[in-house]
């Protein structure tokens, strides 16, 4: 039983950094922008947020400069590819590679280590404990005592919901991807669509990096994204885009993630666990694929 | 009556020497179906994009109900009561027609939420007032071509605009449709608006309009009442010489068949029926026309004779050569394929006239070869460009332009010359002057009776019904994949054959 409640806590708090990144990357996605920058992004808010919480001494902090530094390189994109109409796919890489650089850089610059920063003055984001749900029992244990950064998640997902099917900006954020001509020709600038849809993916990608070092753990480590960015962006493509599909794919990685966690526990090699999300990418992808060739053909 | 919009002295100047308008001024009365005639490249489109802030003149003044105005986008135009509808549709296919209608303004409640029931209430409104026959919760995709011409005047009716610009609409529409766009803007005019209406077509111009502006080469010709002048005038004007308007095909009895296909079925991945037993022969002079609503299955017909989908049963046969699985360059010897898409499958756009002008030659003949396949024979494909041009009257730079720096026309000469002179004795077309301007239109034609005289087989795709009965021998109509029809020409009318085509059948007497 208690294998069984870590797996599904594992699950939990290995899906969340995903789906937050992947929720902002569902903003981009309907605005028409090929964004594949959350995984920078989402390193930068996680390197920011340890900066935040160690010399701010609150996690609050972290979060704030978590966000702040995300959208410093959402801003970066704006101006490359809505301003100066780069390539999307070209100015992601370089804001990607750029972000392992920056950040590997300054670890050793202010903390003067390599590899892992790791110390108890980092002030992790708190778990929530809700009273009475967290007496019963199993359920309690999963439904109450989750990092607040997940509760916060969950709110996400209804939210970037809400904003896209049911309002206006939803409507115009749409119409911005499907076909910006007409939206432009309705007197609407889809550019600024997708500046606001950019916007939105940095603040959501400071929220996942945030969580990723001062939740999932409470250390900065040298490229410690490791390709969640790039997971968030298949779970997009594979429900096209769809927030609540979004979170159920996120639980499927996050799944593995725990799985992963769980078979070092039996003696598995690390490295072939930590392969197993990506290998559950690659199998969703194909099914993807096979699906998506129907619907051409037809 | 008022001028409510007055052109005065339009100049636009195309750099580095294209004059589209020279010294252009015409008015607009309120309450007036006005057409603006001519031919491509005549100038009533850009004369229009000035109105409506698209393109900025270079001299001149507009003046709107007395006031000189000057839109610098389209934005500005709406707000002033001018919209324009153009000739491409650009809608969001995904989107209700309802949410293409609002798109931009949008009635919202706390939360910047839409207010879905006062948008559709608004938008319904609008279909009650102009008596338009529309379904606001279908979606874009699947509606027809006709349908969505009125999402896009019921977004400008939405938006309160009471001069409507409308860029050639009816060249998307088949002729059952006309008279019901027609109708609605004759309703628009009495309800008080003012139409532009910019065509090609004389007739429709004719029963349309109150006034009408003839435009050639830049200029204003003349304006001139509608009940006082006739076709063979607009014509004259529009030219600049007569034109007739009659068939030249001469008679001629046809061969043997040479183009035979035989229950041919085509099925989709998805189980639905793309084509259904189809039997179609083409034989030795005769102009084959196919007629049919687009998206009616010519797309897969032309395809499954190319060899570019595999139909699911049935047989294809030139020359008594079964080429059902043959590969597409062994077809390629016996068919001349004029395709509907010059820039995509006709030819490369960023390639040079020149590899344009070989394509398939350039495996099909060993002349073309040096080193036995290795090297191409540049020498000898630069000699068989300029032959092809001076045949086909090809006006270019050069020979090494890329192919996009032709004009459409000249586009459309370059494929038509290359695949006539593979001198294959099946040639399929597709939509063989889609886009042309009347001048290459009538060459276009003269090319395709003079193969027919030759004796070559011909099949011709078109949505243009006119186009088909000037050219045809006999006429198929394609009608949900099934042929529905095989008449000669003579034994058929323009409206037998617009009937067959959007009901399938012949209309019940």
């Amino acid at each position: 039983m208690k294998a069984f409640i870590g797996l599904i806590n594992g699950m939990i708090s290995g899906a969340t950094p995903i789906l937050l990144a992947a929720l902002g990357g569902v903003f981009t996605y309907y605005a028409g922008v090929f964004n594949i920058a959350m995984e920078g992004m989402m390193l930068v808010g996680a390197f920011f947020a340890v900066l935040g919480s160690y010399f701010l001494g609150s996690w609050l902090w972290g979060i704030g400069l978590a966000i702040f530094g995300s959208l410093a390189l959402a801003l970066i994109f704006i101006l490359f590819a809505v301003g100066l109409k780069t390539d999307e796919f070209v100015t992601g890489i370089a804001l990607n590679l750029f972000a392992l650089g920056i950040t590997t850089y300054l670890l050793r610059q202010i903390f003067k280590v390599k590899g892992v920063f790791s110390n108890p003055g980092i002030i992790p984001i708190p778990a929530i404990k809700i009273p009475l749900i967290e007496n019963i029992p199993v359920l309690g244990k999963i439904l109450s005592g989750q990092n607040l950064m997940v509760y916060i998640a969950i709110l996400i997902t209804w939210l970037s919901y809400f904003l896209i099917f049911r309002t206006r900006f939803g409507l115009r954020l749409r119409a911005a991807g499907y076909n910006a001509a007409r939206l432009d020709s309705s007197g609407v600038s889809s550019a600024w669509m997708r500046v606001w849809s950019l916007l939105i993916c940095g603040v959501f990608c400071g929220l996942a990096g945030a969580f990723l070092s001062l939740g999932y753990v409470n250390l900065f480590a040298e490229n410690m994204s490791a390709g969640r960015g790039w997971i968030s962006l298949a779970a997009i493509i594979l429900v096209n885009g769809h927030p609540l599909g979004v979170a159920l794919i996120s639980l499927l990685f996050g799944f593995s993630d725990g799985l992963g966690l769980l078979l070092q526990g039996y003696q598995a090699p690390a490295q072939f666990t930590a392969m197993v999300p990506y290998l559950a990418t690659l199998i969703a992808l194909y099914f993807y694929a096979v699906r998506a060739k129907e619907k051409r053909i037809r | 009556m008022d001028n409510l919009i007055e052109m005065r002295n339009i100049i636009k100047v195309y750099p580095p020497n294209v004059v589209a308008l020279d010294d252009v001024s015409v008015d607009f009365r309120e309450g007036e179906i006005h057409s603006i005639v001519g031919e491509n490249g005549a100038g009533k489109s850009t004369l229009m994009k000035i109105l409506y802030g698209l393109t900025p003149a270079d001299s001149g003044e507009i003046l709107l109900s007395g006031k000189t105005v000057s839109f610098h986008n389209p934005g500005e135009a709406i707000a002033a009561g001018i919209g324009m509808v153009h000739q491409e549709i650009v809608l969001i296919p995904q989107y209700t027609v309802w949410e293409n209608i609002v798109l931009g303004v949008e009635p919202v409640r706390s939360f910047g939420r839409l207010d879905v029931e006062k948008a559709q209430q608004l938008v319904r409104q609008k279909i009650d007032e102009f008596q338009f026959n529309i379904d606001i919760h279908a979606r874009v995709e699947d509606i027809s071509v006709a349908a969505r011409q009125k999402v896009e005047i019921l977004t400008l009716l939405y938006r309160n605009v009471s001069i409507l610009i409308l860029d050639e609409p009816t060249s998307v529409l088949t002729p059952q449709e006309i008279p019901q766009l027609f109708n609605e803007l004759a309703r628009l005019r009495d309800n008080g608006h003012t139409i532009l209406f910019i065509s090609h077509r004389l007739e429709e111009v004719l029963e349309l309009s109150d006034r009408i502006t003839v435009m050639r080469k830049g200029k204003k010709i003349a304006t001139v009442e509608a009940s006082q002048t006739n076709r063979q005038e607009l014509a004259r004007m529009m030219v600049g010489r007569e034109v007739l308007f009659l068939s030249r095909r001469t008679t001629q009895s046809p061969g043997r068949v040479v183009f035979h296909i035989e229950n041919l079925n085509l099925r989709a991945s998805d189980g639905r029926t793309r084509l259904k037993e189809i039997n179609l022969d083409v034989r030795s002079g005769e102009i084959v026309g196919l007629a049919g609503v687009e998206g009616n299955g010519q797309f897969e017909l032309v395809n499954t004779i190319m060899g570019i989908q595999k139909p699911t049963s049935g047989r294809i046969s030139v020359d008594s050569t079964d080429i059902t699985h043959a590969p597409i360059l062994e077809r390629r010897r016996k068919i001349a394929f004029v395709p509907q898409d010059r820039g995509k499958m006709g030819a490369s756009l960023t390639a040079d006239i020149v590899d344009n002008a070989i394509m398939t030659h350039h495996r099909l003949n060993d002349q073309f070869s040096l080193w036995s396949g290795l090297l191409l024979n540049y020498p000898f494909a630069r000699h068989f460009t300029d032959v092809l041009a001076e045949k086909f009257a090809v006006v270019m730079p050069s020979r090494s332009a890329p192919f996009r720096a032709l004009s459409g026309g000249n586009q459309q000469k370059v494929i038509l010359g290359r695949e006539l002179m593979l001198n294959s004795p099946f040639i399929l077309l597709d939509q063989p002057t889609r886009g042309l301007d009347v001048g290459s239109i009538e060459y276009v034609h003269d090319q395709i009776l003079h193969m027919r005289s030759e004796g070559k087989a011909i099949l011709m795709i078109s949505a243009d019904l006119e186009e088909i009965f000037l050219l045809s021998d006999r006429i198929l109509v394609l009608y949900r994949g099934q042929i529905v029809a095989d008449i000669p020409v003579e034994q058929t009318s323009l409206e037998e054959i617009g009937t067959l085509m959007l009901e399938g059948k012949p209309r019940d007497e």
